[in-house]
């Protein structure tokens, strides 16, 4: 019974220690890297986030949607893509006719708007999207955000 | 005969799949190249030509998928231009 207690004692000893040396680098690695600063503006509130996800990882559902963060999100896209001038952008802008882009640039659009939002458009729905605000409609729909 | 929809169609999964070239060289000459290729013969009307190269991006497609595919087996590390800088 004593032997018995003893192994049962150096086992739990051991696998401590073991758990302490595995989890240690794992902590000092966290505690080396520098925190992101926070900053709060707009525009910075996107690529921050996305910046900072591998750094942890979440088990969590993704933060919710709200029709302002899409649309955000949406123009945020569209400011950056090189052909549109940022000037003229708004959400009830066409792309063909205000904007002037072609189909191909069209394509394009769709393409960063997927990559952004993480699914895919089906080409029947995209060449319906023809505006800003069709795409955040569109996003909404699909996500199922109301409000 | 191919449709507007079915070139757009094939501008999208050429584009789609270049974007998975590990190698940055390789991945921003194919998506330059394919913009380039459509943009020189968006005016074209004559159906035999149109047909003709619809048929080499279906190919150049194929193509592109198996250089991907090779190219994942041969990975190298990424150009220092790539580096995402994650701490400002």
């Amino acid at each position: 019974m004593a032997s018995l207690t003893r192994n049962l004692r150096s086992i739990v000893h051991r696998t401590l220690r073991v758990r302490n040396f595995s989890i240690q680098p794992a902590i000092v690695g966290v505690q080396k890297l520098p925190i992101l600063n926070q900053k709060s503006s707009n525009f910075d509130v996107i690529p921050h986030q996305r910046l900072s996800l591998p750094l942890k990882r979440s088990y969590s559902a993704k933060p919710p949607l709200t029709l302002d963060f899409i649309s955000d999100r949406t123009m945020l896209v569209l400011r950056l893509y090189d052909k549109i001038d940022a000037c003229k952008l708004t959400l009830d802008s066409h792309f063909i006719n205000d904007l002037g882009l072609d189909s191909l640039d069209h394509v394009e659009v769709i393409m960063a708007i997927e990559d952004e939002f993480g699914f895919e458009i089906p080409d029947m729905d995209a060449e319906k999207l023809h505006r800003p605000k069709d795409i955040v409609r569109y996003v909404a729909d699909r996500e199922d955000v109301y409000e | 005969m191919h449709s507007r929809q079915q070139i757009l169609s094939l501008y999208k999964s050429l584009m789609k799949e270049s974007n998975k070239f590990s190698s940055y060289n390789y991945r921003n000459y194919a998506l330059r190249r394919i913009r380039d290729a459509f943009r020189e013969n968006m005016n074209l009307t004559d159906n035999n030509q149109i047909t003709k190269i619809v048929k080499d991006g279906y190919r150049n497609l194929e193509i592109i998928k198996r250089q991907v595919l090779i190219g994942d087996l041969y990975k190298s590390d990424k150009l220092v231009i790539e580096n995402v800088k994650l701490l400002a």
